[in-house]
């Protein structure tokens, strides 16, 4: 049964290029197209915000949670369309292993600004004085020193599936401090929250737009920009004998879609094309979901209607 | 030459290899400056077994992978088909009829524990991620059922093949989920599916043990009679065999759909189809203590339910039980028409089918707020409590005093004096306890306490090795000696050693903190009936919680790392402990304590000398399953940010390596084993 809806959909999709250059077809407007919804409320928000909106074009679609590496393999084999929010910095190995083999495609960035590096809460500039120059770090080494760290300084760093940034750049610029790996998002950000509301020492790789920044107030650690020759030159750099001892890169973050998406539901692919998420409005929407206690339906659909102008566009774009 | 010399000698001779291994192990460790390899396993020597495996393992997807999405359409057929249902009836149908279900297999009070549960659940608001997970439990345990039935009685039936199936349920248990979640995933597919498959697997074998057992205690009078009645084989079976197991396999049950569900919640991780599992994890994952709370009590909820019902209609097949219920066709007329006079009463009374909004009550938010201020006032007492069982206890065991000992968590340098009246002191007990004739506890005491001096990291892997071998030989002989060098050897040329024995550290913490803990909390509950009744709900809860419940509250107060893994792990383990020992101390006979008394027995005596070695084989039981209890629970705690082996497969889940799953997985599984084995050879010795 499957197997004809996906001949019929091709065929339709091969006759529709024969006919009409450009324009796409609205394609398998009865099969749901299935989007991840992973583990942050950011994702969501982008998530909601897309389906809806392909709602509104006529299609139909299905929220399917999905863990973020297992959604590869659904992705791959077709069982989810497409996930909108895929931090490239963090999609682990399968990412590419899956783009390589042509079962996922990359549908284009979603523009969200980003930004990651090493962070702290504002109470820390008093603590450690000179923040947030990097340099602040070598003399206040011993605010940090924990337990598990002794005699190096600690800086919490992100989950060890989520790869080894913070070690990395720590020891490109050979400083004395020693990477952490919390258990997960969660826990980074229960150590934020209780450093915030105890003041005591504390400096975390992290990353925005993220919700708790709604809540606590934190500076970044300005370690040298982030420049390609930093990662060729060990000459560039404070540390003339390593490559690495920079900042991050902003992060990308993709759309990526089943390698089939296309053929099946033309317009909608297209539409997802011209589909960008604002930050400020994700962080504004984040707030309002995971603290003030708003459902995301009810969120979504005012924002979605408030945002008409902006999408309009990319509909007609999509369905011209 | 005088007696004590003797004796001392004596003990010298008997413990010779001991020594042995003893100089051997000082030595290298006088050398492991210069030869790093020592304690490091060095990679060279190790065998890319997860390449292997991987390469084997894409190979079979390949070809078999077909076969396998076409099983999981079905499977996936089967649970939508459930879902639509439960999700699809009205909440009241399905309350009344959980709670005419309950009513039957345990009368009022029952009942009444039902209706209250379902209560939370739809005042909570997890109403349909609730029943989405109640789907797969119900499309997973007749699975689970009948495959464990039919092998249990395969195995009853056939000696042959009860000699491959109990390793392979060793296997099956002993593996954490999270390794073998990878290869499901590729094989099956993304979706329940997978969730379904690893709970059928983790879930069949105490159904297939007790079906065994069940068979095995059939009185052979029953089956004299049968044969003398002239029974065919299978009136026998039927009239004969079943109903005499009944009993043991509704036991076997209760336990399949603990473990059913238990498993549901882990697979949770891979997703798919917006179950109460996920709602937990992700909650925590966000830190969103208030949520995951009220989520994970939905959980508990759930899982006291199912085993009350299950154990319920398990008690009612004893010849004592008092309540009967309704004559079964009639209990079905019942239900028939409850459901029916409910679905049209939901059809006026639209509130009656989907839970109104207005009646959605969550203090999540509350939750949250009380829990920052309750950090911000006493967090400063709880970092002191954390870094007290750190510095103390955790970092000794991890690293060694010789490392532990700094200014900056001790207050003091271990200055080579001190260092050199640890060893003088240790060399001293040992000899005493020769010169006493006790050579075993002179050579416990001087391992013991260069374990703690160098610490689980800092140990020559040779010695390791060796003491587990010579340990093995001597409790076990030859085929023990060679399991755990199987064992040991399987780690140290897959290169996971180092993690492996981060395992062994976090896990031997917490086996001592329950073996303590858990065996005064034991003894108290055998000395007063009083704290026996306060002692056994409690217990009963944390065994029923699915695992990663117990990580909420420990991840609230102490945040991310070791000491939260303890606590969760202490948790969970100490359970079989406090049972056992309390089992073992009332199981004591009273004869045995009628003489210890006439014959002038002070309590405490009585204690030490008659009840306490009588009850040791119980203890050690214990004991083993608080080991395999701490080493199941270890993978979970990977959640919250320990090292060692449960931290290498969620690695490799975030990867989507099924070779380096399986293998850290069975490194864990044998692990397991080789505890299991050296224990239970010390209680055959007893």
């Amino acid at each position: 049964m499957k197997m004809i809806q996906n001949l019929s959909a091709a065929l339709l999709a091969g006759a529709s290029t024969l006919g009409m250059a450009q324009a796409a077809e609205m394609g398998a407007v009865d099969t749901p197209i299935k989007l991840a919804i992973n583990e942050w409320t950011g994702q969501h928000i982008t998530t909601h915000t897309a389906g809806e909106i392909l709602k509104s074009m006529g299609y139909t679609v299905e929220y399917v949670t999905a863990g973020l590496y297992p959604q590869f393999t659904a992705l791959g084999d077709g069982d989810l369309a497409a996930s909108l929010e895929i931090w490239l910095n963090n999609a682990g190995d399968i990412y590419p292993k899956m783009k390589e083999a042509g079962k996922t495609v990359d549908i284009g960035p979603l523009g969200l600004e980003t930004r990651e590096s090493w962070m702290y809460p504002i109470h820390m500039e008093e603590t450690c004085p000179g923040l947030p120059d990097w340099k602040a770090l070598l003399a206040c080494k011993d605010v940090l020193v924990t337990a598990d760290t002794f005699p190096k300084g600690r800086i919490l760093s992100y989950p060890a599936d989520w790869g080894t940034r913070s070690a990395d750049i720590i020891s490109a610029l050979d400083i004395d401090y020693k990477a952490i790996p919390a258990g997960s998002e969660g826990a980074l950000v229960a150590e934020l929250k209780s450093s915030a509301a105890r003041k005591t020492p504390l400096v975390m790789m992290f990353w925005k737009p993220h919700w708790v920044f709604a809540e606590v107030e934190a500076g970044w650690v300005e370690l040298p920009a982030y420049e390609p020759e930093c990662d060729t030159d060990p000459a560039w750099g404070p540390n003339p004998n390593a490559t690495g001892d920079c900042g991050v890169a902003p992060p990308i973050t993709m759309k990526v879609a089943w390698s089939g998406f296309e053929e099946k539901w033309p317009a909608a692919y297209a539409f997802l094309e011209e589909f960008k998420m604002n930050t400020a409005d994700q962080e504004r929407m984040m707030k309002a979901i995971d603290q003030d206690g708003e459902k995301i339906e009810d969120v979504i659909a005012a924002y979605v209607e408030e945002t008409k102008a902006t999408w309009t566009p990319w509909v007609e774009a999509a369905q011209q | 030459m005088n007696r004590t010399a003797k004796r001392t000698l004596r003990s010298a001779r008997l413990a010779w290899p001991w020594l042995v291994l003893i100089i051997i192990s000082a030595i290298l460790i006088l050398l492991r400056d210069s030869y790093p390899q020592i304690i490091a396993y060095p990679d060279g020597l190790t065998l890319p077994l997860a390449d292997w495996v991987n390469v084997g393992a894409d190979w079979f997807i390949a070809h078999a992978q077909s076969f396998f999405r076409a099983l999981a359409e079905g499977l996936g057929f089967a649970f939508i088909l459930v879902q639509n249902i439960l999700t699809g009836l009205p909440w009241l149908t399905l309350a009344l009829i959980v709670a005419l279900v309950a009513w039957q297999g345990g009368g009022n009070r029952l009942a009444a524990l039902s209706v209250a549960g379902l209560l939370y659940v739809l005042i909570s608001g997890y109403w349909v991620q609730t029943m989405n997970t109640l789907s797969l439990v119900v499309v997973a345990l007749p699975l689970a059922v009948i495959l464990g039935f039919a092998f249990g009685y395969l195995g009853y039936r056939s000696k042959a093949a009860r000699k491959i199936i109990m390793p392979v349920l060793d296997l099956m248990q002993t593996i954490p989920a999270f390794a073998y979640l990878i290869p499901i995933l590729l094989l099956f597919g993304f979706g329940p599916v997978v969730g379904l498959v690893a709970s059928v697997i983790f879930a069949a074998p105490p159904m297939v043990r007790n079906t065994v057992l069940g068979f095995q205690s059939i009185p052979p009078a029953i089956l004299e009679s049968a044969r003398m009645s002239g029974c065919t084989g299978w009136q026998r079976f039927l009239w004969a065999e079943l109903p005499t197991a009944w009993r043991q396999m509704l036991i076997g049950i209760n336990q399949t759909t603990m473990a059913t569900l238990s498993m549901i919640i882990i697979a949770a991780i891979i997703g798919g189809f917006e179950d109460i599992g996920w709602e937990v994890l992700s909650s925590m994952r966000k830190a969103q203590f208030g949520q995951s709370l009220m989520s994970g009590l939905v959980i508990v909820v759930l899982a006291i339910l199912l085993d009350r019902i299950t154990s319920a209609y398990a008690a009612r097949q004893l010849p004592t039980a008092s309540f009967a219920g309704l004559p079964t066709l009639h209990f079905f007329g019942l239900i028939v028409v409850v459901t029916g006079l409910s679905i049209a009463a939901s059809y006026v009374i639209p509130g009656l089918w989907r839970w109104p909004e207005w009646a959605v009550w969550s203090p999540a938010q509350d939750i949250n707020k009380w829990t920052e201020t309750f950090l911000i006032r006493y967090g400063s007492a709880m970092d002191t409590l954390k870094n007290t069982a750190t510095y103390f206890v955790l970092l000794p065991v991890k690293i060694g005093l010789e490392k532990a000992i700094v200014p900056f968590t001790w207050g003091v340098t271990f200055v080579p004096a001190a260092k050199t009246a640890y060893w003088a002191i240790a060399t001293l007990f040992c000899l005493v306890a020769f010169a006493l004739g006790a050579w075993r506890l002179g050579i416990a005491l001087i391992i013991g306490l260069a374990f703690l001096y160098f610490g689980a990291t800092g140990l020559p892997w040779v010695s390791v090795l060796g003491f587990a071998m010579l340990l093995a030989y001597q409790l076990g002989g030859w085929r023990l000696a060679a399991f755990v060098g199987g064992s040991t050897a399987y780690l140290l040329v897959n290169g996971i050693w180092q993690q492996a024995m981060l395992s062994v550290y976090l896990c031997s913490v917490a086996v001592l903190i329950c073996i303590v803990f858990g065996g005064l909390l034991g003894i108290w509950g055998a000395s007063s009936k009083w704290a026996s009744n306060v002692i056994r709900p409690i217990n009963d809860m944390l065994q029923t919680l699915p695992q990663f419940v117990l990580l909420i509250p420990a991840l609230m107060l102490f945040q991310v790392g070791e000491f939260t893994a303890l606590l969760a792990i202490v948790a969970y383990a100490i359970v079989p402990m406090v049972r056992y020992t309390e089992f073992g101390l009332r199981s004591v006979s009273p004869t045995l304590i009628d003489a210890g008394i006439s014959s002038g027995c002070s309590p405490w005596q009585l204690f030490w000398q008659v009840r306490l070695p009588q009850a040791l084989p119980q203890i050690l039981i214990g004991m083993n399953q608080t080991v395999l209890y701490a080493l199941g629970m270890l993978v979970i705690a990977a959640l919250v940010g320990t090292t060692g082996l449960g931290q290498l497969i969620f690695l490799a889940l975030g990867r989507a390596d099924a070779g380096a799953g399986l293998v850290a997985g069975l490194g864990m599984a044998l692990l397991a084993m080789t505890v299991d084995r050296i224990l239970q050879a010390v209680v055959r010795r007893m």
